[in-house]
């Protein structure tokens, strides 16, 4: 079931909305029609907002006083780890259940600025730890395309909103694949944005060198417009930047593809899409060769490893004693202990521990140390690979969607990050796009580029889904 | 297999507290994932001095201005404290009289 209203693009919607065909109270009444329907059972968001409708009234106000921007009017999901002041903010976990946003991330501030409605937050693997949004803390999102089946993770309940319409697009954020993995699972665009091009300023940090937040969209020109609805330096966020744009027009017709890489693990019918789809750009004129990235294995390990250590120390400021959940042990000491055993998950916990063992005297160099080396590898293979193409292609899973509760040991749904994680270790701009499907269930090819070369992803993803 | 002794003390570095019950799987789970991250090892040297992609940033030394984003904040801060009273967050005493 959908609508007239939620089946459309950001892009078409804008155009209604500034013909005066349709108001934005019309979307949003859409939105939430669809999430009363659908949400009981996908449980995508966490929390429909209770404003929506006041937020859209407000934005066809701004319209009749002559406001006009692109996203003025449109719903939007939003995940439950990016901060909107006055709104709960769980990152998906009993630790921070009850716990109100004192402030708006700056990606939401710009939004707000554009006068985007935002329908609820969206559910999450907890505290971004995850790859299928079955380590939430409230349940798991389903698949709108098979409901036995995840929606992919941690940015599930953003990509299952949009793939079923319940919102016309929706932040997420990727810190190892969180945007792209829930994108190729259903059947969306997802992107993640060159490192430092977004601000994550009230972003609850997971690994603070990785993290981004990136825009689910059903079309590339959708992801293009919130990408720049929300990209730029911020004061806020030492770590933002921006990055030289790149002219080399040679380049932008030729994509590489790391056969080796694929050469075992891949589903048999996502490698038949991924040829099928590379065929078809051959017909738009790109040349396609073959490279390869030596290190991305390591880059796995490597990942893992600095995954562990920065979410262990980003999570220690979870004690109980600021905010969050608050349990009294003993003593100080069991203050903490009680409160960080009821609040984390088990994922969280392992993690937490693992991130302790890697960080201890004797062992820092062995891994820490060693991983730090392994992305400078990679990260230096990639850039001089993105020097004699425009573009690097790949499935962006192995697999499609798998089924909830298949995945039960940490190190099997690890493994399934190997496409991902590099762009995240590398900081690369990355972007997933729907390729067809298997047997019905979405799978999307990814796209990566050199870092400010978001133009590249933008480009090739229109041509693959046919949007010029 | 990583030992319960060094479990209960990764455990205590991380200030959460451990069932027993939990003890022996976290064994298993976290012996496969270090096993599984030890590939790294093959790699030669450690971090080097690298020219990253950020660098510092400073601002000027001025105080926060009207409209910034952490205007106001105080009392939304306070006001998610577990224990509050008078503005103040209520904490455990930790420093005894005669120390």
């Amino acid at each position: 079931m959908s609508s007239e209203l939620t089946n459309l693009s950001i892009t078409e919607a804008s155009k209604k909305l500034a013909a005066k065909e349709i108001s934005a109270v019309d979307l949003a009444r859409a939105c939430k029609a669809e999430a009363d329907a659908k949400n009981p059972e996908l449980n995508a968001y966490l929390e429909v907002f209770d404003d929506v409708e006041a937020q859209a009234y407000d934005a066809d106000a701004k319209r009749v006083q002559g406001d006009a921007g692109e996203l003025l009017g449109i719903p939007l999901g939003v995940k439950d780890n990016i901060l909107i002041k006055g709104k709960h903010a769980s990152a998906a976990s009993k630790m921070l259940e009850n716990y109100v946003a004192t402030y708006d991330s700056t990606a939401i501030s710009k939004l707000k600025h554009e006068g985007a409605v935002f329908i609820g937050r969206t559910n999450m693997d907890e505290f971004a730890l995850g790859g299928s949004t079955e380590n939430s803390a409230f349940g798991v999102t389903k698949n709108p395309h098979d409901t036995s089946r995840v929606a992919g993770g941690t940015s599930g309940g953003s990509a299952a909103a949009v793939a079923a319409e319940m919102a016309l697009g929706a932040l997420g954020s990727d810190t190892g694949g969180s945007v792209r993995n829930p994108a190729s699972f259903c059947g969306v665009v997802g992107l993640k944005p060159t490192y430092g091009a977004v601000s994550r300023f009230g972003l609850i940090a997971a690994v603070s060198s990785f993290d981004q937040i990136g825009p689910i969209t059903k079309t590339v020109s959708d992801a293009e417009l919130v990408f720049n609805a929300i990209k730029g330096v911020d004061p806020l966020d030492s770590t933002s930047c921006t990055h030289a744009q790149r002219t080399n027009e040679v380049l932008q017709k030729k994509i590489g593809v790391p056969r080796t890489l694929l050469a075992s693990g891949v589903d048999a019918g996502v490698l038949a899409a991924f040829e099928k789809t590379l065929e078809q750009l051959k017909g738009q004129g790109y040349e396609i060769v073959d490279i390869e990235i030596p290190s991305v294995s390591l880059g796995l390990a490597a990942y893992y490893i600095i995954n562990f250590a920065e979410v262990s120390s980003n999570v220690s400021r979870f004690d109980g004693v600021r905010y969050g959940l608050s349990k009294k042990g003993d003593s100080l000491a069991g203050d903490y202990a009680k409160s960080r055993a009821e609040g984390f998950g088990p994922e969280t916990r392992r993690r937490i521990m693992l991130g302790a063992y890697v960080l201890s005297a004797g062992y820092y160099d062995a891994y820490y140390g060693k991983a730090g080396a392994a992305r400078a590898q990679l990260t230096r293979e990639v850039q001089d690979i993105l020097h004699t193409v425009g573009a690097i292609a790949m499935p962006t899973m192995p697999t499609p969607a798998f089924k909830i509760g298949e995945k039960e040991d940490p190190v099997a749904m690890y493994a399934a990050d190997l496409f991902t994680v590099t762009a995240n270790l590398t900081g690369n701009p990355a972007i997933s796009v729907p390729m067809g499907d298997v047997d019905g269930l979405p799978i999307g090819i990814q796209f990566t580029a050199a870092h400010g070369d978001e133009a590249a992803l933008f480009r090739v993803g229109k041509d693959v889904l046919g949007e010029y | 297999m990583i030992s319960k002794e060094d479990i209960l003390k990764l455990a205590e570095l991380s200030r959460i507290e451990l069932k027993e019950e939990e003890i022996e799987p976290l064994q298993k789970d976290i012996s496969n994932i270090l096993e599984y991250v030890n590939q790294v090892s093959s790699i030669e040297g450690t971090v080097e001095k690298e020219v990253g992609l950020t660098h510092n940033v400073m601002r000027e030394d001025i105080p926060y201005t009207e409209g910034s984003a952490l205007k106001g904040a105080r009392e939304d801060v306070a006001a998610a404290f577990p224990v509050q009273k008078n503005g103040y967050n209520v904490v455990r005493k930790i420093i005894q009289k005669d120390e």
